[in-house]
């Protein structure tokens, strides 16, 4: 087919003209790609991470200007997470319809509340967003409302697809409410569970399903897990209570190693957004395939 | 850590910071540079002299002006032979909202001729700029002056360029408008792990061409300059070629992890002066290879020569100057550096050629700079 060649050729960055009528997205990342194809499935979609990078170091690469370039709409996080490149990319592509201010710029969000928004940021507290936690890609009750204004921004943008965005709007916010039924039960089962983690990746999940984030690998958010930081991480008296630690596919799998030898913890490595893989390659079937593993191991802890 | 009740928070969180937030947003990112090192020696065609000093402190601005217009202002101060000066490196407007992919950018602002030129001194991975750009762009050229940018409509990443200077800050002259440059740049991704970039750019210094009388004595007096009060560059040639090639590599695109940078350009300048034959030519370049091991540790190696006319009245002397360094860099956060670097000269013609050690740091505070390619 022509239109998966075009797909495919994107994603290689050798990307082709798109069809005269597709909207062109832009996602900053690949949970933002899969809410774009869920409401416009028919547009030429191009994903500028992968679930092997880490977001907030990316650079403004000549492939991603290019594909900026050609966008009708960027669909991005904000809060600071692409603060590094975004900027970048935008003014080198000198696409006037992706511009902050434009409707197409989307940051999703600014369309929801953060978690932990502060009032005074310094750089001595590591990379911490004065916006608050930008990973609310996993969180099951703010994926809605990033979704319904998504979708107002699509129809604004391509007012003649109207019915059609609005038709899979509604199907898309049906079936998430069947997911979420599912997930609120799992959860009961996850109450008490605590895990170490590597920044706050999973946060919005993880604190939906009352799971707790007792230790982080991390010294100060953004920073690389330290020796010295792991040592104290040893003699934290939470980690009496973890169960299981917990990192992204794009970190360094080293200081959880380590952690995990001297503790015999066991170690989870998991995609941090969608990836092409079956299990995991939507919003929905990330979050069943992440508390799928934590039910495992909540079991596991609790035969042993 | 406490669970939240989601609604409640949620609520509280929405309303609280919000005020503060949006009053900040109003204010223009700011930035600052500390650049500061210790040289054990005194090197050939360099601005950093022996022993403790301070390189490019840089205090940056920049915001959007409204919905059609962004801009940055650049303040360097720079420290020579204990006399402090206050430069404008950038002072620039680009345009957002041109059609076409268009920008102009307006204003004094650093030249995109070759790969490094266009970027700030501070990003890059070695304690200064290859000898050929010392020599000839004067570290990186920036002139009062207008910029046309396009990107092409073409599947991959295609720009071509061109720009407008004073050209007062290459070489003195009295054309109103002394250097005209055109570069073209492309680039894309072999894979989701290698991406490359190369680019051309010409640059016309319409200030040397012969008939000007007394350029020569400004070109007796170019070997004096980089050791002192001048930016500019100390050897320039009405035609200036380059070419750029770089290449890197990152695991799965991951480059926080790990990263690879091969980068190399070549330069040539012909018509020197006025007494200049066709074999009176500036030529140099450079290779180096950075490689980041991990995310807070990259080592660095870099060759590069240059081959170069001194002028003295109606004749040129030869010089050659050819560099060696290696460098290892700790990175602590993404705003802190620390680099140890050897630096090894061969030189012929130069006086003060020799071997130096030099520890730097590269400090940043205030807004988050960007990374390009």
């Amino acid at each position: 087919m022509a239109f998966k060649q075009l797909v495919a050729a994107t994603m290689l960055g050798l990307a082709v003209m798109p069809a005269q009528a597709a909207l062109n997205v832009f996602a900053c990342e690949p949970e933002w790609a899969d809410l774009a194809r869920a409401l416009v499935p028919d547009a030429d979609i191009h994903t500028a991470t992968s679930a092997q990078q880490d977001p907030h170091y990316i650079e403004a690469r000549p492939s991603l200007i290019a594909a900026m370039r050609r966008a009708d709409i960027a669909v991005c996080t904000g809060a600071s997470l692409e603060a590094g490149w975004l900027p970048a990319l935008i003014s080198r592509a000198s696409n006037r319809d992706v511009q902050p201010g434009k409707p197409g710029l989307f940051f999703t969000a600014e369309q929801v509340s953060l978690h932990q928004p502060h009032d005074h940021v310094d750089r001595s507290m590591g990379d911490v967003h004065p916006e608050g936690d930008p990973h609310i890609h996993l969180d099951p009750d703010r994926l809605p409302v990033v979704v319904d204004a998504l979708a107002d921004r699509l129809v604004a943008l391509a007012p003649s697809d109207e019915n059609a965005i609005r038709l899979r709007q509604r199907q898309w916010q049906v079936r998430w409410k069947l997911d979420t039924a599912r997930w609120r039960q799992a959860a009961d089962n996850l109450g008490g569970l605590s895990v170490a983690v590597q920044h706050s990746t999973f946060g919005y999940l993880l604190r939906w399903l009352s799971v707790e984030s007792a230790i982080d690998l991390e010294p100060k958010p953004g920073l690389p897990p330290s020796a010295s930081h792991l040592s104290d991480v040893l003699s934290d008296p939470a980690l009496a209570r973890v169960k299981l630690i917990l990192i992204a596919t794009y970190q360094d799998e080293r200081p959880a190693r380590w952690l995990a030898n001297q503790t015999q913890l066991p170690i989870e490595v998991l995609p941090g957004t969608v990836n092409d893989q079956p299990e995991t390659d939507s919003l929905a079937e990330l979050i069943d395939h992440l508390i799928d593993r934590l039910a495992h191991h909540q079991k596991a802890a609790d035969h042993g | 850590m406490k669970r939240f009740s989601m609604g409640a928070s949620a609520v509280a969180l929405a309303t609280l910071p919000f005020n503060a937030l949006q009053a900040n947003e109003l204010n223009p990112d700011v930035s600052v540079i500390l650049d500061g090192y210790y040289k054990q020696n005194a090197t050939a065609l360099s601005h950093r002299g022996q022993g403790f000093g301070l390189g490019h402190t840089e205090l940056s601005l920049s915001s959007p002006i409204d919905n059609l217009f962004e801009g940055r202002l650049t303040a360097v101060l720079e420290d020579h032979e204990g006399e402090t000066e206050l430069e404008l490196e950038e002072a620039f407007l680009q345009t957002t909202g041109m059609p076409y992919n268009l920008s102009v950018r307006g204003g004094r602002f650093l030249s995109q001729v070759g790969y490094l030129n266009s970027r700030h001194l501070h990003e890059d991975d070695f304690v200064e700029r290859p000898a050929v750009y010392r020599a000839l762009l004067g570290s990186h050229y920036f002139d009062d002056g207008l910029r046309l940018n396009l990107l092409l409509p073409v599947p991959f990443y295609w720009q071509i360029g061109a720009e407008a200077f004073d050209g007062g800050r290459l070489s003195e002259g009295d054309e109103d408008i002394g250097v005209y440059t055109v570069n073209t740049r492309v680039g894309g991704d072999l894979t989701r792990s290698h991406s490359w970039q190369a680019g051309f750019s010409y640059l016309n210094n319409r200030q040397i061409q012969g008939g000007h009388g007394d350029d020569h004595d400004d070109h007796d007096h170019g070997d004096h300059d980089h050791g002192g009060h001048s930016h500019g560059a100390g050897y320039t040639g009405e035609n200036l070629y380059i070419t750029d090639l770089v290449w890197k590599w990152a695991p799965d695109g991951n480059n926080r992890q790990q990263q690879l940078t091969l980068s190399g350009e070549y330069l040539y300048a012909d018509n020197l002066n006025e007494h200049a034959t066709s074999d009176d030519v500036h030529e140099g370049w450079y290779a180096s290879a950075v490689y980041q091991f991990a995310p807070q540790w990259s080592v660095g190696t870099r060759y590069g020569q240059v081959e170069l006319k001194e002028a003295h009245g109606d004749h040129f002397h030869d010089q050659e100057l050819k560099e060696t360094d290696v460098m290892l860099a700790w990175s602590h956060s993404h705003f802190s550096t620390v680099r140890l670097q050897y630096t090894h000269q061969d030189a012929d013609g130069f006086d003060q050629a020799d071997n130096t050690v030099i520890l730097q740091y590269v400090m940043s505070f205030g807004a988050h700079g960007a990374h390009g390619f």
